[in-house]
């Protein structure tokens, strides 16, 4: 029987967990024996056809930066962003596939097929974005039967292995993005309230402040650049990213700068490094209290706030939330794992509640009592054309229809009118975002709606959007006099516009392209 | 299309004109052109005249001056004497059909509404074959005599924007059903229609002489029984549609000043910001380039070269004044209108000035648009990037009387807009979020985190 599987596709690690005969997860360690795995990859210059994800990537991309990546994940659903090696662009889909097929394979060597998966994403990602997750899975030869978000797998794994409850903060910074997730916990039911989140803000911004540092010391006594290449940018910035991880510990942390003009001896405190990130502490201070704000709770009646990811070792990190909430926030498990363990989790449930024939009786009864209602990640709505008030004209605007964070599973509807006599055709857009400013949303979905002409104006249109637990989302819009309706398919290209399937030679050649790369 | 041409030509030629001008209120100008008893058009010359040969810094007076003009001239020109007005206490001739109009007030929930009743007495004379009736009441304004009569529109009174009228003229039609005998005299002064003010729109703003025409007809509308009109004398609050229409020209004109001025605040003229303004005024003060004479094309196009030549030499508006005539004529939606073009053309070279934001900022507050909207115009309009100087508390929306508390609120209120959009698909977006974030983080720092 093939394993139940939870990944952490994270931006500077990943990580495998499964669930064991009694539905305990566990983390799977790489070939190398790791338990996370760099979410780095080198395409080898000597075959093509060989790409090392991992360690050796990291490794290898002092020597040719040109031929790696890292931090694929913050471009994960931009579809401008290639990686050009060997005249072969790899998009953010393909290079995450390359480290979720290297986890695979490394983690099927002593275990069952590893085939049905859930892979885990920042609660802020949207619909694009995780679209492109799934789609890295499918690639990499996984069946990704569901999307966690981060925060929430981190908090089914600490609501089950930790005596938790009340309302309850998770706090998630990791390598590459920062979330905030409130819940409501009792025992093993976990009612999610919202999430927040920022794409920009992890682990990687605070290495590049300690970098600013190291250049800035550089420059000071020599006048010249440190930096003079990708290899040394490469090299500089895991040393910075050591040095951060020694001021976590240390009050002082010591390095050779080797530059162009001269090398010089460099000493960063904690002091310091805390005065150069204050200004992504003020982000992540916002952060937590707009989710407070959100969810209608001050601080003091937070019971219990969680840590995941490898930032919130930073003592300055645990220092803002003490003062912010009065007490010390919780640290007994591993903050760095915690996430996958919850994907397992997570995918456990998941088949529970899709193919539960295919999970064994342990892990059945393990999962028996773990009860999680998640909540919908974005608003989504329309585009209409409402009065404005103070100039009498109409304006193009986006009305929300499905509210942010309503309990899953949901559905809401709102009527709206035909603009004009004789008019016979509606284009129906689905949106996704708060603002009202149509610039400022993303249009996930776009058709043309025909209705039956020689009406008058002001004819309703009923729209009705759902969210169901497995995260998809069902668009209805209904011409009410003549019942005729449309329903809208949101299959998601990369770019987020709709596609009705994903069978273009464009597709067939990025998964040969994955297919063809050996991973090692 | 001539008047809006007259209008700019004016505004342009006078507005170089009054440089060398002397200030004359718009009294002033009315109490002169009465005393000359010119001609519109002769006034305006005149006056263009005195304006040339008077030192003036204020060309907002002649603005208005232009704009006063227009409306005085009518008034001498048209010395109203409308047919005498009714006599409510004359007794009726009841040979005929007479009429007459009282101002009643309706009850609309709570809302109490001006109406006109229209009451009928006399004799209606009816066909012994056809015998059902209808009623029809149309007004005209003649305020200015009849040989000048202007149209009364109909409005719809309920939910339509102030000023929307459906373009067609009044008319009150209703059915009388079966009139009793073939000769029928009304005794006594009976009401047959309550017609609500605010279902009609007049030409102007001020007393106005109605001329109600009530005619009773067969039912299909093609024979006349009886007819009878009155006179009755209202004074209208509201814009008319001619006000109206003079106004929306006059704030196309007030617009390519205020562009004009904002383009200029930074000292420099660029080709850039003139070319956008220049079409601005083509696209829409000559509403349609196709029907548009080559003579109005070329008025429009000297006046415009005169106006750049006028902020070229380092001249100045008087942008206050410019504002509140503005305020005094037009909707708001022109207003945005308005600072959008101005805004626009702050971009058009792609960097905005210290002088520039703050005129924007003076023209926002003096059109009176709500600071917000005015931020949220400008942040789409001026990302970031653009500004010279970045003025944390003008992007951010933090103004001085704001506690500690309330710009911490205000400040994760915008974080959470901009971080919403940090995500978007269009690059350019996306950066301008990324930096917002980062200042708004700055803005933290500096107002909430420091006593920590």
């Amino acid at each position: 029987m093939a394993s139940i599987v939870g990944i952490d596709l994270g931006t500077t690690f990943s990580a495998l967990a499964i669930l064991n005969a009694i539905g305990k997860p566990e983390i799977i360690p790489n070939a190398d024996g790791e338990r996370l795995t760099p979410s780095a990859i080198f395409f080898d210059e000597e075959n093509s056809d060989i790409v090392r994800v991992g360690i050796e990537a990291i490794n290898s991309r002092h020597l040719n930066a040109e031929r790696s990546v890292r931090w694929i994940k913050r471009h994960m659903g931009d579809a401008s962003y290639h990686k050009n090696v060997d005249s072969k662009d790899w998009d953010p889909v393909e290079l995450s596939s390359l480290i979720l097929k290297k986890l695979k394979q490394d983690c099927s060597v002593d275990n069952n097929e590893i085939h049905d998966a859930v892979i885990s994403v920042p609660a802020h990602f949207d619909e694009a974005r995780r679209k492109a997750t799934m789609d890295a899975g499918t690639m990499a030869g996984l069946n990704v039967i569901g999307i966690v978000n981060e925060p929430v797998a981190a908090a089914l794994y600490y609501a089950t292995t930790r005596e938790v409850s009340g309302k309850v903060l998770v706090y998630d910074l990791g390598g590459g993005t920062f979330d905030v997730t409130m819940l409501d916990v009792k025992g093993h039911k976990v009612d999610i309230v919202c999430s927040q989140g920022d794409h920009a803000l992890g682990g990687i911004d605070f290495d590049r402040k300690v970098l600013e540092l190291l250049e800035k010391s550089y420059r000071d006594k020599f006048g010249a650049e440190l930096i003079g290449s990708d290899e040394d940018r490469a090299k500089y910035e895991d040393e910075a990213e050591d040095i951060k991880r020694t001021l976590s510990r240390r009050n002082v942390a010591k390095i050779m700068l080797y530059g162009p003009a001269g090398n010089m001896r460099v000493e960063i405190t904690r002091e310091m490094l805390e005065q150069a990130i204050s200004d992504l502490m003020n982000r992540a201070d916002i952060l937590v209290e707009v989710a407070l704000e959100e969810a209608g709770v001050e601080p003091s009646a937070i019971d219990e706030v969680l840590l995941v990811g490898g930032s919130t070792r930073i003592p300055l990190v645990r220092q803002h939330l003490e003062k912010m909430f009065g007490f010390a926030p919780e640290t007994a498990v591993n903050v760095d794992e915690c996430v996958g363990l919850g994907a397992a989790l997570h995918a456990g449930l998941t088949m529970l509640r899709e193919k539960p024939e295919a999970v064994p009786p342990g892990i059945s009864n393990g999962l028996r009592d773990i009860n999680l209602t998640d909540v919908c990640n974005h608003s989504y709505g329309t585009v209409c054309a409402p009065l404005d008030k103070e100039t009498g004209r109409r304006v193009i605007a986006n009305r929300i229809i499905l509210n942010k964070n309503t309990p899953l599973p949901c559905e809401a509807s709102q009527t709206f009118y035909t603009l004009t006599e004789g008019q016979s055709e509606l284009e129906v857009t689905v949106t996704q975002g708060e603002d009202a400013d149509v610039e400022y949303i993303k249009k996930i979905a776009t058709h043309k709606f025909e209705l039956p002409s020689d009406r008058p104006a002001g004819c309703p249109i009923k729209v009705t959007y759902g969210y169901d637990v497995n995260q998809r989302m069902h668009c209805k819009f209904e011409d009410v006099q003549s019942s005729k309706v449309l329903e809208v398919d949101l299959s998601l290209d990369r770019d987020g516009s709709v596609s009705q399937s994903d069978t273009t030679e464009e597709s067939q050649e990025r998964l040969s392209a994955v297919g063809r790369s050996k991973v090692e | 299309m001539s008047e809006v041409l007259i209008s700019l030509s004016i505004l342009l030629a006078a507005s170089v004109a009054a440089i060398s001008s002397g200030l004359i209120s718009r009294s002033g100008i009315a109490e002169l052109a009465s005393r000359l008893k010119l001609k519109g058009s002769t006034c305006l010359s005149v006056l263009a005249r005195l304006a040339n040969g008077v030192k003036s810094k204020d060309l907002v007076g002649q603005l208005k001056q232009a704009g006063s003009i227009g409306d005085f001239t009518s008034r001498i020109l048209c010395d109203a004497k409308p047919e005498a007005a009714q006599n409510l206490y004359a007794p009726p001739d009841m040979s005929i059909l007479n009429c007459r109009v009282r101002m009643i007030e309706l009850k609309d929930g709570n809302t109490v509404i001006d109406a006109f009743a229209v009451e009928i007495c006399g004799l209606i004379h009816a066909p012994e074959d056809i015998r059902r009736a209808t009623l029809r009441i149309s007004i005209l304004d003649i305020t200015d005599g009849s040989s000048e009569a202007k149209a009364v529109r109909a409005r719809n009174p309920q939910g339509a924007p102030s000023g929307e009228s459906n373009g067609s003229e009044f008319c009150y039609v209703a059915k009388l059903g079966r009139l009793p005998r073939q000769t029928t005299t009304l005794d006594d002064w009976t009401c047959v229609a309550r017609l609500r003010s605010d279902g009609q729109e007049f030409c102007r703003r001020g007393r106005r002489t109605l001329r109600f025409d009530t005619s009773i007809l067969s039912a299909d509308g093609g024979l006349e029984f009886a007819h009878a009109w009155c006179t009755f004398v209202y004074d209208n609050p509201l814009p008319g549609y001619v006000d109206l229409q003079e106004n929306d020209e006059r704030t196309k004109v007030l617009t390519v000043a205020l562009a004009f001025a904002v383009s200029a605040a930074d000292g420099k003229l660029y080709d850039c910001e003139v070319a956008l303004i220049k079409d601005w005024a083509r696209d829409n003060v000559l509403e349609s380039r196709a029907q548009t004479s080559d003579q109005a094309r070329g008025k429009l196009e000297k006046a415009l070269s005169t106006t750049v030549a006028f902020f070229s030499e380092g001249n100045k508006l008087d942008t206050r004044r410019l504002c509140e005539e503005v305020v005094e004529i037009a909707p708001a939606g022109h207003r945005y209108e308005i600072l959008d073009l101005c805004l626009r053309v702050t971009q058009a070279n792609g960097s905005v000035a210290v002088e520039e934001m703050a005129i924007l900022k003076d023209l926002a507050s003096r059109l009176e648009i709500d600071p917000e909207k005015f931020r949220t115009m400008a942040e789409k309009i001026l990302p970031l990037d653009m500004h010279e100087v970045m003025d944390i508390n003008d992007l951010l929306g933090i103004t001085s009387d704001m506690s500690k508390e309330k710009t911490r609120k205000h400040l994760n209120r915008e974080y959470s807009k901009w971080n919403s959009r940090v995500t978007s698909a269009n690059p350019e977006i996306q950066t301008q979020a990324d930096q917002m974030l980062k200042i708004i983080a700055e803005a933290r720092g500096q107002y909430i985190s420091a006593g920590r």
